[in-house]
Order: structure tokens, then sequence, then C-alpha cells
């Protein structure tokens, strides 16, 4: 295409675009980058967590052996937590008692009125 | 989505009663234990496994030590109050200060001796096992060389 400003061909800044050239090669695997990256911003957004959920309490948890499975995997987890933490407490509680026991009958220990 | 939700619910729910269940069930000797009459006594009762006899005797002798010990807990807070007053003004050891300090050391070792043939004696009122179970633990409760002293 011919340049139609004849004062372009005096203008150095005009020039100097004209005539440089890239002369450094790109880096090995540029344009398969470029691309895989256009590719990835056109995908589809993700679905977000909630929608998950939704989708999942919606349509796949009604089905009778996962709903059974579910069922039975949140009780023994429940009656597990129940068990560990009842018997922690309940050494808690019998420890405390122990210590009850000594504090009556040690004088520099027990309970002023 | 509407059965859905409702059989999430009736998971939880049934994951939370189950929790409740096993927990009251777990905590139920300790909870009546804490209601009995004496709580410590009847916490010694069950962690020894003494029998009506043994508790009956231990009872009584628990009955014995109690006034010995309040008379102690006076002594010990006169000594207290005593030292505390001396200490109040001074700025060097006294005389006085010293004698106090002993009397305090004496009361200390009074009220030890005091309890540990307490503990003897309620030791040999259980059957030898736990008896020895017994000493060992008070020992550990009460005459460590820690005891007092906050732990770590």
């Amino acid at each position: 295409m011919k340049n139609s400003d004849p004062n372009a061909d005096r203008d150095p800044l005009s020039r100097t675009l004209r005539d440089w050239r890239v002369t450094t090669p790109l880096p090995a695997g540029f344009r398969e980058q470029v691309w895989s990256r256009i590719a990835r911003t056109q995908q589809p957004a993700r679905p977000s967590i909630s929608t998950l959920i939704t989708h999942w309490i919606g349509t796949v948890l009604p089905r009778p052996a996962l709903a059974a499975s579910y069922v039975a995997i949140v009780l023994v987890v429940g009656v597990t937590a129940g068990w560990a933490q009842g018997r922690r407490e309940n050494a808690r509680m019998k420890d405390e008692l122990g210590q009850r026991y000594i504090q009556v009958l040690d004088p520099y220990q027990a309970p002023r009125q | 989505m509407k059965r859905g939700v409702l059989i999430l619910t009736f998971g939880l729910l049934a994951s939370l009663i189950g929790y409740c269940c096993v927990y009251r069930a777990n905590t139920s000797s300790a909870r009546s234990l804490q209601r009995s009459d004496k709580p410590e006594l009847a916490w010694l009762k069950e962690e020894f496994n003494l029998n009506d006899a043994e508790f009956k005797r231990v009872a009584e002798l628990h009955a014995a030590y109690l006034p010995q010990c309040r008379a102690m807990c006076l002594q010990i807070d006169a000594q207290n109050t005593e030292l505390q007053k001396l200490l109040a003004n001074a700025t060097n050891t006294t005389l006085e200060i010293e004698a106090a300090l002993a009397e305090a050391g004496r009361l200390r070792s009074e009220c030890q001796t005091m309890m540990l043939r307490h503990f003897f004696q309620v030791s040999q009122t259980m059957p030898p096992q736990q008896g020895r179970r017994y000493l060992s633990w008070v020992n550990e409760k009460a005459f460590q060389p820690n005891y007092g002293m906050p732990k770590e």
C-alpha cells in the first residue's frame, strides 16, 4: 500500500517505524500458548459451589440408595462424636470429683467459708 | 428439591439425636455421682469398687476426720494472718518472722501427717489391691513435690 501522505516520508518517526524490523526470535511454543490462553478464556464459567450443592440435593440425594447411605453415614458420625465427647466429659467430671475428695480432706486446699 | 431437603434434614436430625443419646448414656454415671448426697464419697465408692460395708466404714472415717480438718484449717488461717501482719511492715527478717515461718512449717507437717494417717486408715478398709491403688492415687494428688503448684 502506497503512503498517501507526502509529509510522512519527511517525518523521522514514521520513517524509523517503517524501517524497524524485529529480529529477536519468539520463545518456543509462543503461538500455542497464546492460543491455549484464548481457548481458556472462551470456556464456559464453572458452576459455583452453591449451585453444585443445590443440584446435588435436588437430583442426586433423593436416589434411595444414596439417601440411605447419607442417613447411615451422618448417623454414625453423630453417634461416634457423642460417644467420644461423652467419654471425655465423663472422665473430666470424675477427675473433678476425685480432686474434690482431696480438697475436702486437705486443709491447705479445703474451701473456706 | 423438596424431597432432597427433607432427606438432608432427616439425616442431620438423626445424627443430632444419636449424638445426644450416646453422650447422655456415656456421662450418666458421672452425672449420677454429682447428684448424690456426698459426690466425692460416691465417687470414691465407684472408683475403688467398694461394697456397702466397706463404704460405710470409709464414710465413718471421713465423717470423723472432717472436724480435725476444720480445726486445722482454723489454725492455718490464724497462722497465715499472723504471718501476713508481720510481713506487712517488715523490711528485714526478724526473730518473730522466723518463728512464724517455723510455726507455719510445723503446721504443714502436722497437717500432712494427719492426712496421711487418714489415708492409711481408709486404704486399710479397702480390699488390698484397691487399697494400694488408693494410696498411690492420694500420694500423686496430695504428696508430690509440686503439690499445690499450678500445672503447666
